[in-house]
């Protein structure tokens, strides 16, 4: 296993931002870490980076803490927006340095990478907007090929057309050089092509971890008379339901429904299937109903 | 081929019919290699452990066989057995649509073998 945590907790005196963590995850896969805003993803890639030290509970990078570990930090990168490099230093001479700290690095794709990006290696790192910081940042990730890549939402302020380049370029490293992935995001539908595993967590806790097909399978839709879904499913296992003029919905599992399929297709009530990103939506919701309730 | 991200059939699945589809359409005859994990991904810009699992399931169903350090082949007996499969799901499914509509139209399975056999007379 490339990176096992157990029990992991960080407490700040005003909140726990992480409340018994657990979870393994093998080596060379690409998994992605979803959750909504101050879920926790920040800080968990922070802790496994070493960046910040846990409040209890074990984490282990191919068997090592990763706290002030020279070891880790040769094999590990943190790509994130508060990623700094000397400002003394232009681009160029931040791949030099690079390439001596790096036993990977590839200087040739890093460079190729930042011409295709129209981001001259003369400029200074803090003279970057902010697409091209996360572009150059995402660049140098892929070009040092550590064994273990920790990207927090990389492509946070890059416009369109770069944004599926940058991702077929994570796509092609990986497949010329294999490592250890997590992408932070909470846009699935973006990423969800480029990932293995699903790692969903909320409210510093995880909620789930699988394959992303097994995610994409977990819930379904009902549309069609209220009442009538109401009959056939316990309320208790109902993630969420609107009712309006034309008819009503519901998001249930699919396990509750498998057998009884056509009778729910005999009463007129559809079966829909909803995108992983929406079932991910739904597991980490608080309430049943959605924002037309605010308005009620 | 584009991937349909939305469909509820799962990227690996599509991987799988799409190979299918190529040893239908005679692109991929018997005994020839296809393409590797790492190429379907490249191609279809997806994980390679999804393009993998696609190549697993043909494995499975005796569509591709394995050959250790080569790569995966196409059977012999593959085109054949792809036809009769997807002639039975499809069929299967029609069939099922046509029953529970029936039943929803209070149509009494007399009158709905009377009606196929109406139809097949007619084509």
């Amino acid at each position: 296993m490339a990176i096992v945590c157990t029990d992991v907790y960080k407490k700040y005196r005003s909140h726990e931002a992480l409340k018994g963590m657990s979870f393994t995850i093998e080596e060379d896969k690409i998994t992605g870490l979803i959750g909504r805003n101050g879920a926790g993803k920040s800080t968990l890639l922070k802790i496994l980076a070493g960046h910040l030290r846990s409040t209890s509970g074990e984490v282990l990078l191919y068997g090592e803490q990763p706290f002030n570990n020279l070891k880790v930090s040769s094999n590990l990168v943190f790509v994130e927006d508060t990623m700094s490099f000397s400002p003394i230093f232009k681009l160029d001479e931040i791949f030099q340095i690079a390439k001596d700290f790096y036993p990977n690095w590839q200087d040739d794709l890093a460079r190729k990478l930042l011409e295709y990006a129209d981001i001259s290696d003369k400029n200074y790192h803090h003279k970057l907007s902010k697409g091209q910081k996360s572009t150059f940042n995402l660049i140098y990730g892929l070009a040092t090929r550590c064994k273990i890549t920790l990207l927090d939402e990389p492509m946070n302020g890059m416009d369109e057309a770069i944004r599926s380049d940058m991702y077929r370029a994570i796509l092609k490293e990986y497949i010329t050089f294999p490592r250890t992935i997590i992408i932070s995001s909470h846009h699935l539908q973006e990423i969800e092509h480029l990932i293995e595993d699903v790692l969903l967590i909320n409210q510093g806790q995880v909620t789930l971890h699988a394959p992303l097909e097994d995610v994409k399978g977990l819930l379904v839709k009902l549309v069609g008379n209220s009442e009538m879904i109401n009959e056939w499913i316990n309320s208790s296992e109902i993630y969420y339901e609107k009712n309006s003029q034309i008819n009503g919905e519901a998001i249930v599992e699919t396990t509750s429904i498998t057998s009884l399929k056509n009778e729910l297709i005999a009463k007129g009530i559809t079966i829909q299937p909803i995108s992983a990103s929406e079932v991910c939506k739904y597991l980490t919701s608080q309430r049943k109903g959605g924002i037309d309730d605010v308005f009620k | 081929m584009n991937l349909n991200a939305d469909s509820t059939v799962p990227i690996y699945i599509q991987i799988a019919e799409w190979i299918e589809n190529e040893i239908l359409a005679d692109r991929l005859t018997a005994d020839s290699k296809v393409y590797s994990q790492y190429q379907l991904a490249e191609m279809f810009n997806i994980n390679p452990a999804t393009a993998g699992k696609g190549l697993t399931i043909l494995l499975e169903n005796n569509i591709l066989y394995k050959r250790r350090g080569l790569g995966m082949f196409v059977q012999e007996a593959a085109k054949k057995q792809i036809i009769e499969r997807r002639r039975d799901e499809k069929l299967t499914i029609l069939a099922n649509e046509i029953v529970i509509e029936a039943k929803r139209l209070f149509v009494s399975d007399e009158e709905l073998i009377e009606l196929i056999k109406k139809v097949q007379k007619g084509c």
